[in-house]
């Protein structure tokens, strides 16, 4: 969510399905050119090492083929790509590269041509390290506080810290506790290795107890010699953040301070030299990379911290100083200075694309899609209108979301039961033994004062009980127009009824294509289901019933 | 493997990850059944509970509508201060004037199902731990995957107990010394309803190590408890500590906003802006409040800012079109309601957009319009209380008194906190003579809204006639 969006300066898209990572993307002055130009330099899992020195001659103009100074496939996958001194006996910057097992240091020169597009570059390795075990990630420093050089240090897959004096290897040791590599750092004020280990914390390890402690060849050879001899791998300092990070940097831009930056999934922190929290910021959006870049103002300590979202932020410290949006997720970010122009910003995405932007004001306007709006003519609208509001006119008389009163129904049903058993049972398929099974006559009228489409008719009864005909549909019902039915009911199976009411329903559409229902029920006399029979005196059973209300006589309840 | 496993273990976390703060809805079990009433009449300022105690400065209802609990409307959706779904921060700014009327979620488990939740995502290989046969004692001896562990029992598949025994087992071979296991018992806790237990395992916790979640966990257990004063006091520790954290501060403002404070609620989503000018959150909250503190220009000004940096939705048209129909720019108007239809994404919402049109149409006195409007507005969600008080006004205006009055009947069994629909029937009682009927709709609107001018008019007249009689 932001006003604006990164100005684009330069930007290509690298290789085709290429894939790279946080390692890959590496900025500086690569082929010592004295200028102080920074190069961008791309490795790709595909192997692929590319140069780029981006000179547009406008913003956003197109990749010139001279930007690109040198392409080469090297046989295997890249994981990472850093620039120091790695060379013994001269300070220029060589290029480290990082591959599965093998490190490579070149260095990288150009000679001049006739024309811009003459010149020529090209690597020469310088040596190369074959490693025992898969690499994850390296930093490099003046590991010791050795002047005029850099050593580098890689972290295996399985928790190794291999340590490389430029042409020769030092010394490899395990991490205590290790299950998973995290991002590691260097730090030169306190001369130690920092990381976030599997346990979610932060562990700073210094580099002399690492220089001390068991070897890490020797304590694999035997169990025993690992129990008893050298010191154990100490941890400097720990602190619990409580969740695995994405990145650590170290950085000290005023002297005498350095502070330590780790990104979080979900916290971005800024540690002491001693562990401890200086500020921490949640952030509320899911990070992927960022870069600690300068110190604007004194004691705060600008950061870059790119997100999911396509947003990169500026923060001072904890306060946002800018939000703007970038094409696509970077996973890694960093700042250049090119020609004349400095602090350019580099983001390289996981497939390949390759931006320069800096901040402008320039505001990406959100530009809402044009909701289909027609050519409007008034006449043709007023006649719509006009037609759609007699329709509507009409539907509000004859319904409503209310429901109406009972009068002003629009279909009513009865039904009539005949005061006399039928002359002639209809009873069909009974189970009663009796030899005459009665039945009675209903007879059931629809009033219908509304136009009723597919009226249909259902009468239910309670078992044992049955009708004859229990389903009727009619034609369309014209307005005040009415349909009659005659059924019969009778005792169907062997058992008294638990009640003699019956019910009818009749559902409908009107015109409107609602569907409506109107309901009657019905009582059925005793006589259907009982035969009079001679009071006995002499009975099995006997019931005394006493009452404290005086008693209605016999004659009234037996007449 | 176990490297294996625990990367496997943290991606499928990953995969439904829900910030447990921004988590939170209380169901109507949770609510009712609730066991940590200790006082029952709170004292003024104290409680989220009462929700007229406001102490100056908060608008009346007349002025803002309020949502259910009789709480102002804020210009943002957030879970358990308005009913919402719980869906994305930035996608949910509430239209205003139609807080859709809490409806209580049905039990207490409800709240927890949400969409992330892997336990409903059926996985076509089956679970990948299967919870029931993990030795968790084992698990807790190793920090390194007891860790990733919980957390895939916690958020992917949703089992608060298993979670809870793993986490006081590691915590204990931590022997105390983590704070992460500590605010991770306190959530579990915080589940299950203890919030006792939860306080005192997240204030161990900040004893050990500062840390801005759990600052704002302990506060959501305050607030949970019905304490906003400690909350706030809270916040205010943990900005000390952690100066500018907005997090912090947008907590404050929340809190200010619940108990009816809104000029300092508004002060603190300022401090927010200040701290990351692209809050939208914040930016939503003062536009709201602007709007309803009768400046809408100064409002729409927010809220095109809002549209500026993205978000595009039906509501933040919505807002926009009521903001222009008051800062009366009527061309923009339509064709923003027009928008707010064409985004509309649910029923609901283009209940909303129509709802306002019908406002729309009332003030520019088209009342054919706006009778079709609240109608419309009735068709797309039938238990809009607002719109068949609306729509019940104007029956009455027709001169259609019993249907009026069954609208009004409507209106107030939807939403007993609104008090138009009651003095709406008062009102029309005593027009037609029906004097005792008019008395006591009267007196459930004041009941409602007890600083009602007309309706204590109203009242006092129907008194004297009384007495006359």
């Amino acid at each position: 969510m932001s006003l604006f969006k990164a100005r684009d300066w330069w930007s290509t898209i690298l290789g085709e399905k290429e894939e790279f990572d946080q390692g890959c993307l590496c900025v500086a002055d690569v082929d010592n050119s004295g200028s102080g130009q920074d190069k961008v330099i791309v490795g790709s899992y595909k192997g692929y090492l590319r140069i780029f020195n981006p000179h547009p001659v406008k913003p956003g103009d197109e990749v010139q083929p001279e930007d690109l100074l040198l392409e080469v496939q090297l046989r295997e996958p890249i994981l990472q790509v850093e620039v120091g001194k790695f060379v013994s006996g001269t300070e220029v910057l060589h290029l480290a590269v990082l591959h599965c097992r093998k490190l490579c240091v070149y260095a990288v020169s150009g000679t001049q041509g006739n024309v811009e597009h003459g010149n020529q570059y090209q690597i020469k390795l310088m040596y190369e390290h074959n490693l025992q075990r898969t690499a994850c990630n390296m930093t490099y420093g003046p590991f010791g506080g050795v002047k005029g050089r850099d050593l580098i240090c890689i972290q295996s897959m399985d928790g190794m810290l291999m340590l490389f004096e430029q042409e020769s290897y030092a010394f490899g040791r395990f991490l205590p506790g290790f299950l998973l590599p995290g991002p590691l750092a260097y730090s030169s004020r306190t001369d130690s290795f920092i990381t976030v280990s599997s346990c979610q914390q932060v562990e700073s390890y210094k580099y002399q107890v690492l220089a001390f402690a068991t070897d890490a060849d020797e304590r694999q050879d035997t169990e025993q010699r690992k129990l008893s001899s050298g010191k154990r791998l100490v941890v400097d300092w720990v602190l619990n953040i409580g969740e695995q990070a994405l990145d650590i940097c170290v950085v000290s831009f005023n002297q005498g301070v350095s502070s330590v930056f780790v990104l979080g999934e979900r916290n971005f922190f800024c540690l002491k030299d001693n562990g401890q929290i200086r500020f921490m910021k949640k952030l509320d959006y899911s990070p992927s990379c960022f870069i600690p870049y300068c110190s604007v103002q004194e004691g705060t300590i600008n950061t870059l911290i790119a997100n999911h979202s396509k947003m990169l932020n500026v923060y001072q410290d904890v306060t946002l100083k800018w939000a703007t949006q970038l094409p696509c997720i970077p996973v890694s970010v960093k700042v250049a200075n090119f020609q004349d122009l400095k602090g350019v910003i580099v983001t390289l995405s996981d497939d390949g694309h390759l931006q320069c932007s800096y901040l402008g004001t320039d505001p990406s306007l959100f530009q809402a899609p044009k909701v289909d709006s027609r050519e409007i003519n008034y006449e043709e609208m007023n006649a719509e209108m006009k037609e759609l509001q007699k329709i509507i006119r009409e539907a509000t008389k004859t319904q409503d979301i209310l429901p109406e009163s009972e009068k002003q129904r629009d279909v009513t049903v009865t039904a009539e039961v005949s005061p006399d058993l039928d002359e002639e049972s209809q009873a069909i398929d009974s189970e009663v033994k009796a030899g005459a099974v009665p039945s009675i006559t209903v007879k059931i009228t629809i009033q219908s004062r509304v136009a009723a489409q597919k009226p249909s008719l259902a009468v239910c009864v309670q078992a044992p009980l049955a009708v004859t005909c229990d389903q009727f549909v009619f034609d369309d019902l014209e307005p005040d127009s009415s349909e009659t039915v005659v059924l019969s009911v009778f005792l169907k199976e062997n058992c008294s009824p638990p009640e003699l009411e019956g019910t009818c329903i009749v559902s409908y559409n009107i015109p409107t294509g609602i569907p409506r229902v109107s309901q009657c029920n019905f009582s059925l006399p005793l006589k259907l289901v009982c035969f009079p029979a001679q009071p006995s005196k002499a009975a099995n059973h006997k019931l005394t019933i006493d009452t404290n209300k005086p008693p209605i006589s016999f004659v009234t309840i037996f007449p | 493997i176990q490297a294996a496993w625990n990367l496997k273990t943290r991606a499928l976390t990953e995969m439904v990850y829900v910030d447990e703060i921004d988590m939170d809805q209380e169901g109507i079990a949770e609510m009712i059944l609730d066991e940590n009433a200790i006082a029952q009449v709170a004292r003024p300022g104290t409680s989220l509970k009462l929700p007229g105690t406001s102490q100056g400065g908060g608008p009346s209802p007349a002025v803002r509508p309020v949502t259910q609990s009789g709480r102002p409307i804020t210009g943002f959706v957030r879970p358990s201060t308005q009913s919402g779904r719980p869906s994305t921060m930035e996608q949910a700014i509430r239209t205003p004037r139609t807080a859709l009327t809490a409806r209580p979620i049905t039990s207490a488990s409800g709240g927890y199902v949400r969409p992330g939740t892997a336990s409903m995502i059926t996985n076509p290989d089956g679970p990948f731990i299967n919870l029931s046969r993990l030795n968790l004692t084992k698990y807790a001896q190793k920090p390194k995957l007891a860790k990733a562990l919980f957390e895939y029992i916690f958020h992917h598949e949703n089992d608060v107990k298993n979670a809870l025994d793993l986490a006081a087992l590691a915590t204990e071979h931590a022997q105390f010394k983590d704070w992460w296991w500590k605010v991770q018992i306190g959530k579990c806790y915080y589940r299950l309803g203890l919030y006792r237990e939860a306080e005192k395992q997240f204030k161990s916790a900040l004893k050990q190590q500062d840390m801005v979640d759990t600052f704002l966990y302990l506060a959501k257990v305050y607030l949970r408890l019905d304490q906003p004063v400690t909350a706030l006091n809270l916040f205010k520790q943990g900005l000390e500590r952690f100066p500018g954290e907005v997090t912090l501060i947008c907590g404050i403002a929340r809190i200010y906003e619940e108990m009816n404070n809104i000029s300092s609620a508004a002060e603190y989503y300022k401090d927010v802006l200040k701290q990351d000018n692209t809050h939208v959150e914040a930016i939503a909250c003062i536009g709201s409040n602007h709007f309803y503190s009768d400046q809408p220009e100064i409002a729409l000004r927010f809220y095109r800012r809002l549209l500026q940096m993205g978000v595009y939705n039906c509501q933040l048209f919505n807002n926009l079109g009521l903001c222009c129909f008051y800062a009366q720019q009527y061309d923009m108007t339509l064709s923003s309601f027009e928008r707010a239809l064409f985004l509309a994404e649910n029923e609901e919402e283009t209940a909303d957009v129509w709802y306002n049109l019908g406002h729309v149409a009332v003030g520019i006195g088209d009342l054919n319009l706006a009778y079709q409007c609240f109608k419309l507005t009735l068709v797309n969600n039938n238990d809009y209380a607002e719109a068949y008080n609306n729509l019940a006004v104007l029956e009455m205006r027709k001169g259609h008194t019993e249907q009026a009055r069954a609208l009004l009947q409507t209106a107030s069994s939807l939403a007993p906190h609104m008090y138009e629909p009651h003095f709406n029937v008062a009102i029309l009682s005593e027009k037609i003579g029906d004097l005792q009927r008019s008395y006591t709709a009267a007196q459930k609107s004041e009941e409602a809204f007890p600083g009602h001018v007309d309706t204590q008019q109203l009242l006092k007249q129907l008194k004297e006639h009384f007495a006359m009689l």
